[in-house]
């Protein structure tokens, strides 16, 4: 009985030493997040604008139905969306939007601080989401 | 030899060096008590392979301070079932006895001053032990006021563990120092720690390995320290009899919870470790010893599981208890054969 | 003499140790339990009914948030029933199997690592759980590096997976799994042999091996009462049966027998593993089933064809032929039902979900009736309840 209590003793003791941490100081210190990583949606830039076509593969796989997409044409004819909006209080960062996305024109990012103070703060516009 | 100073020979002197000698125990054992939270928070941190605090102050070290800011600064909430007076008496009734029992500790020989022995204890009792005793007895009261005060299910069950808890092992502990005075023949400590001034083999703890031991677990319980930290069990209690305090009367048990350690770790130096004796100052070898066992009760904290309530009293009514008396019993032969 | 009065307490849905929402109303008398009676439904987010407003795809990222401590296992039972409704089961790739037990396998020791430190942590052994944490990090890790997501992975597709496996994640798995008997020794060297852990659990909720039978317990928890029964050796799926592996069983019906047999099933996970590292072969990871899979990623971009094919397939989604089946999978907590119909709609018609969380917590009253307040915490914990797959 006793040497299993000091065996116990002994196991929080070597623990002690230093060397054993594995606390990361966040937010001094930041984990690396990995490639695959599911965090804030970005989309692609092609000659300066989207490449987004507004093909609305990504509003209709969308599980918590976040994406809000309204398509336009520019004046070559081409279709692109005037409003691309996720709303990241819905999102639940499946990443079904960017394996539907037939052009790779959505990629989610590292990003994960995504914590604010308004309601409206949340809510990621084109412009944004361009960044 | 140097007269003993008293009040009747010098009173002004010995009314300010007795004033000097209260205030410099009482600051001495609120920065332990603040920072040995601070000190558990690191260590227990380091064995969980955590840091402990590291943002407050260089390594942290403004902790304590931040906390009780903090605390102070808390909406004090009396709940409206509450029985008042008592929800307000409690924290201090278990704050106060842990501190006055310091004042016969001894933390040092004496020193001579204008000509007069000045001895470095507050006051030297001749029935030390039973005030130590008497006042770890009364902190008990703070419990279970507490639990009963506050009108809730959770506390009350903390505070009735607490009651049935030091009951029984109050017993074991006292019974175990028994053996200690039989063989020191006064219950005074500053005669204790005349009686262990010889070599380190002089130590009760050498003498009287059963007693020590059975003082130092009992002594846990005593303080509701982990493994027998029943009446607060967060796990199953929530937070036992302080789930309803908040603010500086939170702050209180807190404190007491740190300073009972510190008295208990300065009781277990005295009486079986020679209390001041050692190889440095008196004040600093018992810092020490209190540090080593203060270091223990942390240790233990990281490392143990909980005893469940029955398990608590089968061992210190049918373990603890007989064992106490057997020791006392083989001391007595011991002495009267011997 | 006076009255007998017993004192009601609601444990939880705010307590620490009820492992969630969970509410306990005890009848006290004393400290000794006279009556208990879970309250479920804090966490109720009408699963089994919004699945049914979603396609077989869409549906997939919901039970990854059941049983939140190991999504994987409930991916794993999902695409299997849908693949089973499909009647596709059999053309699953060789690699996406392995995959899948290797993965299925890894959530396990992440489920019963968060088990034994909530466990401990309850008895008020704090510091397992911290070291326990430290290896379940590594399995987050490893979640992060191949699914994106660190808890909800959304990993498994009908038909095989969504992506393979990224460079160096073999040598992860590898090296976690060489590491890990060490770690449990350490558990075991803080809890097994200490004297106070083994007077919390032993004797402790106990449960005869007709009750667990009749209550329907599953998992580790009936394992633990001596009934040798396990789904992947018994019922085996996704090519469990070609594993050799053992399945633990103790017949102690306590809960330190039920500590003992999870310690054992995470060092039996890390043989499962180390197979399934060896039997990976290079190969495709989706079945070709043009009908139900994407097709590859390259093919969308570069060929009309694909485009189509990928169009359809996420607008349309597929319809399995009408009829229902019932698959169940042994996951970490027990067995892990999926009854679905299919009315030959791109939805499901009805998805009901067996959760071994729900069958197993019918098992405390009897568990803690007569017994003390302390050994409802321990019962709780034994029987590694989630709420999020209890409520649903």
């Amino acid at each position: 009985m006793i040497k299993e209590l000091i065996q116990g003793l002994s196991i929080t003791a070597k623990h002690l030493l230093p060397g054993n941490s594995t606390t990361v100081e966040y937010p001094k210190q930041r984990l690396e997040t990995s490639e695959r990583f599911r965090g804030l949606h970005h989309l692609v830039l092609e000659h300066d604008r989207e490449k987004c076509v507004a093909c609305y593969l990504c509003p209709t796989v969308c599980p918590a139905k976040c994406i809000t997409i309204e398509a336009g044409e520019d004046k070559n004819g081409k279709k692109y969306p005037t409003v691309y909006q996720i709303d990241m209080l819905r999102c639940i960062f499946c990443g079904y939007c960017v394996e539907a996305c037939p052009l790779e024109a959505i990629e989610m990012t590292g990003e994960y601080e995504l914590a604010n103070y308004k309601r409206e703060d949340f809510c990621f516009t084109k412009e944004r989401l361009l960044k | 030899m140097p007269e003993m100073l008293s009040l009747s020979n010098d009173p002004i002197l010995f009314l300010s060096l007795m004033l000097a000698k209260i205030l410099a125990v009482f600051i001495v054992v609120i920065l332990i008590v603040a920072y040995a939270t601070y000190a558990e928070r690191k260590i227990i941190g380091r064995m969980q392979t955590r840091l402990g605090p590291t943002m407050t102050g260089p390594l942290g070290l403004l902790q304590p301070i931040a906390d009780g800011l903090k605390l102070f600064f808390k909406e004090d909430i009396i709940p409206a079932q509450s029985s008042k007076l008592a929800f307000l008496l409690a924290p201090m009734m278990i704050l106060v006895p842990a501190f006055i029992t310091v004042a016969v500790i001894p933390f040092g020989g004496d020193v001579v001053i204008k000509g007069f022995a000045v001895p470095l204890q507050i006051t030297d009792l001749n029935i030390g032990i039973l005030y130590i005793l008497a006042m770890a007895g009364l902190g008990v009261y703070g419990i279970v006021l507490a639990g009963w005060a506050s009108n809730s299910k959770y506390s009350l069950l903390g505070g009735i563990r607490s009651a049935a808890q030091v009951i029984s092992y109050e017993l074991a502990a006292g019974l175990a120092i028994i053996a200690v005075f039989m063989l020191s023949g006064t219950l005074s400590l500053r005669g204790i720690v005349a009686a262990q001034s010889g070599s380190v083999l002089d130590w009760y703890i050498f003498s009287q390995p059963l007693a020590f031991c059975l003082f130092v677990i009992t002594s846990l319980a005593e303080i509701n320290r982990t493994p027998f930290d029943l009446p607060e069990a967060e796990t199953e209690l929530v937070s036992g009899f302080c789930t309803e305090y908040s603010s500086m009367k939170y702050a209180l048990f807190f404190m007491a919870e740190y300073a009972n350690m510190i008295v208990v770790s300065a009781i277990t130096a005295t009486l079986f470790l020679g209390g001041p004796a050692g190889p440095f100052a008196g004040p600093i070898n018992l810092l020490l010893k209190v540090f080593f066992f203060m270091f223990l009760f942390i240790w233990i904290r990281a490392t143990f599981p909980r005893v469940r309530y029955d398990q608590l009293m089968f061992m210190g009514w049918k373990v603890f208890l007989p064992l106490a008396l057997l020791n006392i019993v083989i001391t007595g032969a011991v002495v009267v054969f011997l | 003499m006076a009255k007998k009065e017993t004192m009601t307490i609601n444990m939880g849905p705010q307590h620490p140790s009820t492992h969630g929402v969970l509410q306990l109303v005890l009848e006290l008398d004393g400290e000794t339990v006279v009556n208990a009676v879970p309250h479920i439904g804090f966490l109720h987010r009408g699963v089994e009914k919004l699945a049914e407003n979603r396609s077989y795809h869409r549906a997939l990222p919901l039970t990854d948030r059941l049983d939140y401590l190991a999504p994987m296992s409930n991916n794993l039972g999902y695409v299997l029933t849908v693949e089973k409704l499909l009647g596709i089961t059999d053309q699953i790739p060789e690699r996406a199997k392995v995959v899948r037990v290797m993965m299925a396998e890894l959530t396990r020791i992440k489920s019963h690592l968060v088990w034994l430190a909530t466990h401990a942590l309850d008895i008020g052994a704090m510091t397992v759980f911290l070291y326990c944490f430290r290896e379940r990090e590594q399995i987050m890790d490893m979640y992060e590096k191949l699914s994106g997501a660190r808890m909800t992975s959304n990993y498994f597709r009908v038909g095989g997976l969504s992506l393979d496996l990224p460079e160096g994640f073999v040598d992860d798995v590898t090296s976690f799994i060489d590491d890990m008997p060490g770690h449990l020794d350490t558990y075991e060297g803080l809890l097994t042999g200490n004297k106070i852990w083994q007077k919390r659990t032993v004797g402790v909720a106990p449960i005869s091996a007709e009750d667990a039978i009749d209550i329907g317990l599953t998992g580790p928890a009936l394992r633990g009462s001596g009934v040798d029964w396990d789904l992947r050796r018994d019922n085996p799926y996704s090519g469990y049966e070609d594993y050799d592996f053992e399945v633990i069983t103790r017949d102690g019906c306590d809960t330190f027998d039920r500590y003992k047999n999870r310690l054992d099933e995470m060092r039996e996970s890390c043989k499962i593993i180390r197979q399934a590292v060896d039997k990976l072969q290079p190969g495709p990871i989706l079945a070709d089933v043009p009908d139900v899979c994407l097709p590859p990623k390259k093919d969308v971009v570069n060929s009309i064809e694909g485009l189509i094919h990928q169009f359809k397939i996420i607008t349309e989604g597929f319809k399995p032929e009408p009829g229902e089946v019932y698959q169940g999978v042994e996951a970490p907590k027990g067995e892990l039902g999926y009854y679905m119909i299919s009315d030959g709609s791109a939805n499901p018609f009805r998805m009901k979900i067996r959760p071994p969380s729900f069958v197993n917590l019918q098992a405390l009253p009897k568990m803690v009736e007569g017994k003390l307040l302390a050994d409802v915490i321990a019962a709780i914990g034994t029987l590694d309840i989630v709420l999020g797959e209890i409520d649903r």
